[in-house]
């Protein structure tokens, strides 16, 4: 369904993305893992043409994503607060959001009553802005808008992140019921117990580089809590090329 | 302490990520401050010479003492509206070491730095060493300084007392400005008593008896300490970030909602307006220019190509206010827009028909301007044509141009953020293209006012006509710049 090639970003001559081949199949549950600064955030705005990259390409079902408009039709995502409108109330936002979907109010209003569960009574009816809204709640709808948008492709960054225990594993519960359906899922997060829990596969950045691509076993999650605890050997890459030469060794069988 | 709470103030200053301010643009905004302190100082020195021309039969310094009571009553009024409260700034300190006095002292003195307080001593303190000083000595006129520092003091504390309380409460605020207003009225309307009398009966005694100053100082003092108090007793983050907890409603424009995806755009954008405090007030702002042609129709003498002007902005001014720093409003959710399944050229469409529906509405509303005569009407629907035709285009291409963000919810008056060079170069077609294109015809044709009038009609209607020709070039123009764009929305 993606296909990445040569991708890279540049900022202040540091390489801060640099994937040079990564294809994700339809019906795939991808899992990103990587510390503050790896790059997640910057690939996922690659994938969505939010931001241009120095070179390389995406492209989804084969249409280049940068200058496209088919994808966004399908791709459905939420990466920050940013994508909210946050002088509308939710349910404003809401109505809005499934009336670009071709869907009617009736049609909204089913579908926020299959969602009061996930709203835990926070958000429709309180008669606040998004904007008044805790960061909490503000992801709650933007995960909501996803899904109302019955996408193919659904792409968030790190839903895991300051919302309720409860509602984390309602989350976790939504996409894999999201992905049982064909959905193609591609998450972020810190949590290392969640994402493989919810995820097949693994892609593990790195200082911008995906040093790991692997799937999901009983065994996955004490590996990637093997390589955290540890943490990633400090190296820096600028545009020309590495400046220590101290490159950790991907292990090509993982690295498919 | 304090030092260092300076020291912080000025990094935040210098290393504000987005000061909204280039070098032109403070090119410009410095010759526009000095140009205002060059009037004040102007004013200043010839005010005994303004002051006799105005009241030829009294004495100088009568006039004078009776002038500066209406000059503070007045000042007060200015302050509640456009003095900003020093509040937020203190949120990284509440948690730490540090008392609570010194934090709240650091507030009271901060606000203390207001053009307001600079501009009276500009513009009083030359007549004082001029007049008072020649006539009754240095220590009278050090005494008359001192007494106007001390109301300039007392005035400062309580429009921002007066503000601090209305951010808890709207009409607070709405009740000090009609009591000042009523001050004013029962002077100026009703006659029943005279605020220059008062003012000279004060100033005049202080001149024969100093210690009259203590009154102010006193008023001073007492209005620092409650203000002072009243922080002290509120420095917790709900009251200091002024949360309204109103109950916010759904809204739904029926109207809108029949046109589609346009249409839900446009009724977004409405909300934005009004929600949001920033375009809220350029909004009301427009509404006062609605009044812009009293100014100048008045005048029997005023030449019709004058009237373009007046009737250009009066029924565009919301255009050229408001589309100046589009598509800096929607800074906040503009990667949403971008990844969304909004189409640019709808996302577009949207903007012309919000336009026109604020234009239309003030060319209606500009319609009682026919008193004027019918000429007037004819020139405003000219230039109203000429707004939706030529200006929302030229609007819309420095849009796409434009990468500041807008912060929403600061207050339009003086406030330069998200200014830059855009909006400096917009100005110029704006202003100069009706008049390129009227000034030649309307010589050509023997200085026929009807033949410049039409050739910008047809301009305008041309330009109407191929709105879609000017989307297409536009989403074109826009997809080049989309990654500046979004990446100058996002650093904040």
């Amino acid at each position: 369904m993606i296909e990445i090639k040569d991708l890279k970003k540049v900022y202040n001559n540091v390489l801060v993305v640099n994937v040079p081949q990564l294809s994700i199949r339809q019906g795939e549950s991808v899992g990103l893992v990587g510390n503050n600064g790896a790059g997640k955030t910057t690939l996922f705005r690659m994938m969505l043409d939010l931001i241009r990259p120095e070179s390389g390409s995406v492209t989804s079902k084969g249409e280049n994503v940068a200058g496209g408009e088919t994808w966004k039709t399908y791709t459905a995502s939420y990466l920050d607060e940013g994508f909210l409108i946050d002088y509308l109330t939710p349910e404003e936002y809401f109505y809005f959001i499934g009336g670009l979907y071709g869907k009617n109010r009736t049609d909204v209003d089913a579908f926020l009553a299959s969602m009061s569960d996930f709203f835990a009574g926070e958000i429709i009816g309180k008669g606040k802005y998004i904007r008044d809204l805790s960061k909490g709640n503000q992801a709650k709808v933007g995960v909501a808008s996803c899904m109302l948008q019955d996408s193919e492709l659904l792409m968030l960054d790190e839903p895991f992140a300051n919302i309720d225990p409860t509602t984390q594993f309602r989350l976790k519960n939504m996409l894999k019921e999201a992905n049982s359906k064909g959905v193609t899922t591609l998450v972020s997060s810190h949590d290392l117990n969640h994402i493989t829990d919810v995820c097949d596969r693994i892609l593990l950045m790195e200082k911008g580089r995906i040093i790991k691509d692997i799937a999901t076993t009983s065994s996955t999650l004490e590996e990637l809590e093997q390589y955290f605890a540890i943490g990633p050997q400090a190296i820096t890459e600028t545009a020309e090329g590495p400046i220590e030469s101290s490159t950790p060794a991907i292990d090509p069988e993982e690295n498919h | 302490m304090t030092s260092t709470f300076i020291r912080h103030e000025l990094k935040a200053f210098w290393r504000a990520r987005n000061p909204g301010k280039s070098i032109a643009v403070q090119v410009v905004l410095g010759l526009f401050i000095l140009y205002l302190l060059a009037c004040a100082i102007g004013a200043g020195i010839f005010l005994d010479t303004l002051l006799k021309h105005n009241f030829p039969q009294d004495n100088v310094i009568v006039s004078f003492a009776g002038v500066l009571l209406l000059y503070y009553l007045f000042e007060l009024l200015s302050r509640m509206q456009l003095q900003e409260l020093p509040t937020l700034r203190v949120q990284p300190y509440l948690q730490l070491a540090i008392k609570r006095d010194t934090l709240v002292r650091y507030l009271s003195l901060t606000a203390m730095l207001s053009f307001f307080n600079v501009l009276p001593l500009i513009l009083f303190i030359p007549f004082i060493i001029k007049v008072i000083a020649v006539k009754y000595g240095g220590a009278t006129a050090a005494v008359f300084i001192f007494a106007l520092l001390c109301i300039g003091f007392f005035n400062n504390y309580l429009a921002l007392y007066i503000k601090r309380k209305a951010s808890f409460n709207g009409w607070v605020l709405s009740i000090a400005s009609i009591s000042l207003m009523l001050i004013a009225a029962g002077d100026f309307k009703f006659h029943l008593y005279s605020i220059r009398a008062f003012s000279y009966t004060y100033f005049g005694s202080l001149i024969t008896n100093p210690a009259l100053v203590l009154v102010p100082l006193v008023l001073g003092i007492a209005m620092y300490y409650l203000n002072f108090l009243y922080i002290k007793d509120n420095l917790y983050l709900e009251t200091l970030t002024k949360h309204k907890t109103l109950k916010r409603s759904t809204t739904e424009f029926p109207l809108l909602n029949r046109l589609g995806l346009v249409g839900d755009l446009v009724g977004n954008e409405i909300k934005l307006i009004l929600r949001n405090k920033r375009p809220s007030s350029a909004l009301k702002a427009s509404v006062f220019f609605l009044f812009y042609g009293l100014i100048f129709y008045k005048n029997p003498h005023m030449p019709q190509a004058m009237k373009i002007f007046v009737g250009m902005f009066m029924s565009g001014i919301f255009i050229i206010s408001y589309g100046q720093y589009m598509y800096g409003w929607q800074a906040g959710q503009f990667d949403g827009i971008l990844v969304s399944r909004v189409n640019f050229k709808d996302f577009l469409r949207a903007k012309y028909l919000l336009f026109t529906m604020v234009s239309t509405a003030a060319f209606i509303l500009i319609t009682p301007y026919a008193y004027f005569g019918w000429k007037v009407v004819l020139i405003h629907f000219v230039m109203y044509l000429w707004n939706l035709g030529v200006n929302t285009t030229i609007v819309l291409y420095f849009a796409n141009r434009n990468e500041k963000a807008i912060a929403l919810s600061k207050g339009a008056a003086f406030n330069w953020q998200g200014t830059g060079v855009t909006q400096l170069l917009l100005s110029i077609p704006l202003l100069l293209i009706p008049y390129a294109v009227y000034i030649p015809v309307y010589f050509i044709a023997g200085r026929s006012v009807n033949a410049g009038l039409a050739a910008l009609a047809i301009i305008a209607v041309i330009a109407i006509a191929l709105r879609n020709f000017w989307i297409d070039k536009l989403a074109a123009d826009f997809n080049k710049r989309k990654y500046k764009v979004a990446e100058g929305f996002r650093t904040k």
